[in-house]
């Protein structure tokens, strides 16, 4: 990419671009570690049949869940298989994890992060209750009851609770970055900054529009199992930010092709919209982890 | 096995929807229902609540009631095509009874009062709805359709959909005390139920 722009000084040694280079993809790197954990879901879900040796399964008929109580280890994956001839879900009581509907002859996986004990039901038959329990293992890794287990090897995504959390970690990484990239070529004085921040601002103002609709997709076949309090702030919040997004994706394209610098009101714009979607993703991680 | 339970789920949904007159009626001594006036009576139980599900997709703008209602229309759809087979398999004719009339006769009367109304009261009184006439069913499958049930499959269908009337029953409980809740400044009888 061409460094055109003016407010950047002409041509420095090429080792000293390289330091701010680093440092912010050292903060990228930091950032996309970071992310992943906060936001996806533990959901591993998948229509294929179960494969992995000893994998345990929760059948549900009859309006029952079958065992009852079942326990694991933290990174195992439970798979639910309805058996039944209507559609059931199972949700935590807690709000940690839901399966939205999953319908008969389908299964739905979930892998265990956390140790604990967790009351789960059905949320269109509530009188079908049961709980699952985690417990550490012997052998598990010393950060027991945090983070995740195991890696639960590849499963492509097959429902909306997959793909609103993927698309998000983009969302959500997207422009916090670009603000923080403006941020550093302003300090720096580097254009290559500036461009990559025009750059991520129009990625983010394409792909936030999939990332909501995920989320309205998510949210139509959840049948009433998300919060209905949250869940009104997080749709039309999240509405609200696509369409923001790519109102500031043309004004940082504005500059960005007037060869301009971002001006104080876009950066202060931009980091009030950094802070609202902080805010969205604390509501989202709500919604998926519980409190 | 399962077509039998559903059977009795589509029963006693039905019952539930439109049978508070109808059931009264049945218990204090009227006729005993035979196999086929059993299945006919589940079968309109069905249909009813379907049809009450139907309106309320049409009429509701609150994405519980609307779940809840798409859940009933999927739930009692299955139910009664679990019944339609059992009969078949029976050799069994759904009837006609007093009891089913008079459930359509409520059910009538029902829907008119519903279409009625919009918003929250239409939630409100549907949700309420459901809670009685499901309250109602399950009552009377166990007092009425079960004990005269004379086919032991038959029987044992109308037992294995207790659990899924009982659920919608108990969904419909929750939605109703959380619209008691959020609707505080709204409406006159919401703990009429409670």
């Amino acid at each position: 990419m061409s460094s055109s722009s003016v407010f950047v000084p002409a041509a420095r040694p090429a080792r000293r671009e390289i330091v701010p280079g680093v440092r912010l993809l050292l903060a990228a790197c930091v950032l996309c570690g970071i992310t992943p954990w906060v936001v996806s879901a533990q959901n591993q879900q998948s229509s294929s049949s179960a494969s992995q040796a000893g994998a345990t399964e929760v059948i549900i008929k009859n309006f029952r869940f079958q065992p009852a109580q079942v326990t694991v280890h933290p990174g195992e994956t439970i798979e639910f298989k309805n058996e039944d001839i209507f559609a059931h879900t199972a949700t935590a009581d807690d709000g940690s994890f839901d399966s939205g509907l999953i319908q008969p002859g389908s299964s739905w996986k979930l892998t265990v992060a956390k140790t604990g004990t967790i009351a789960y039901h059905c949320t269109p038959h509530p009188n079908m209750k049961a709980t699952l329990v985690a417990t550490s293992a012997a052998a598990q890794q010393p950060a027991a009851g945090s983070a995740a287990g195991p890696s639960p090897g590849f499963n492509p995504p097959s429902s909306p609770q997959e793909f609103h959390p993927i698309l998000v970690n983009f969302t959500a990484a997207l422009l916090p970055l670009a603000f923080l990239s403006d941020l550093l070529g302003l300090w720096w004085k580097r254009a290559s900054l500036h461009n990559a921040a025009a750059w991520m601002v129009l990625y983010a103002a394409i792909i936030t529009p999939f990332t909501a609709a995920a989320g309205w997709w998510w949210k139509s076949k959840s049948a009433g199992a998300l919060p209905a309090s949250v869940i009104v702030v997080h749709q039309w919040l999240g509405t609200s930010l696509a369409v923001i997004f790519i109102l500031l994706a043309i004004w940082r394209w504005r500059l960005q092709k007037r060869n301009a610098a971002p001006s104080v009101v876009y950066l202060v714009i931009t980091a009030i919209v950094v802070l609202a979607l902080i805010y969205q993703g604390s509501l989202g991680g709500l919604m998926v982890f519980g409190r | 096995m399962n077509a039998r339970k559903f059977l009795a789920a589509g029963t006693i949904a039905v019952l539930s929807l439109f049978g508070t007159a109808a059931w009264a009626q049945q218990s204090e001594g009227g006729a005993k229902p035979s196999d086929p006036q059993i299945v006919g009576i589940v079968s309109a139980a069905n249909q009813i609540d379907i049809d009450t599900a139907k309106l309320a997709l049409k009429k509701t703008k609150n994405d519980q009631v609307k779940q809840y209602a798409q859940q009933m229309v999927d739930d009692h759809t299955k139910l009664q095509k679990s019944v339609d087979d059992l009969a078949k398999k029976l050799n069994v004719k759904p009837e006609p009874s007093d009891t089913s009339k008079s459930l359509h006769t409520a059910a009538a009367t029902e829907m008119k009062k519903l279409r009625g109304l919009k918003g929250k009261a239409f939630d409100k009184a549907y949700i309420d709805r459901e809670v009685d006439f499901h309250q109602q069913v399950i009552d009377a499958a166990s007092k009425v359709l079960i004990p005269n049930a004379q086919n032991a499959e038959l029987k044992s269908a109308l037992e294995g959909a207790a659990p899924m009337l009982q659920g919608h029953l108990e969904r419909a409980k929750q939605i109703q005390s959380s619209m008691g809740i959020s609707s505080a400044a709204g409406t006159h009888k919401h703990h009429k139920k409670a």
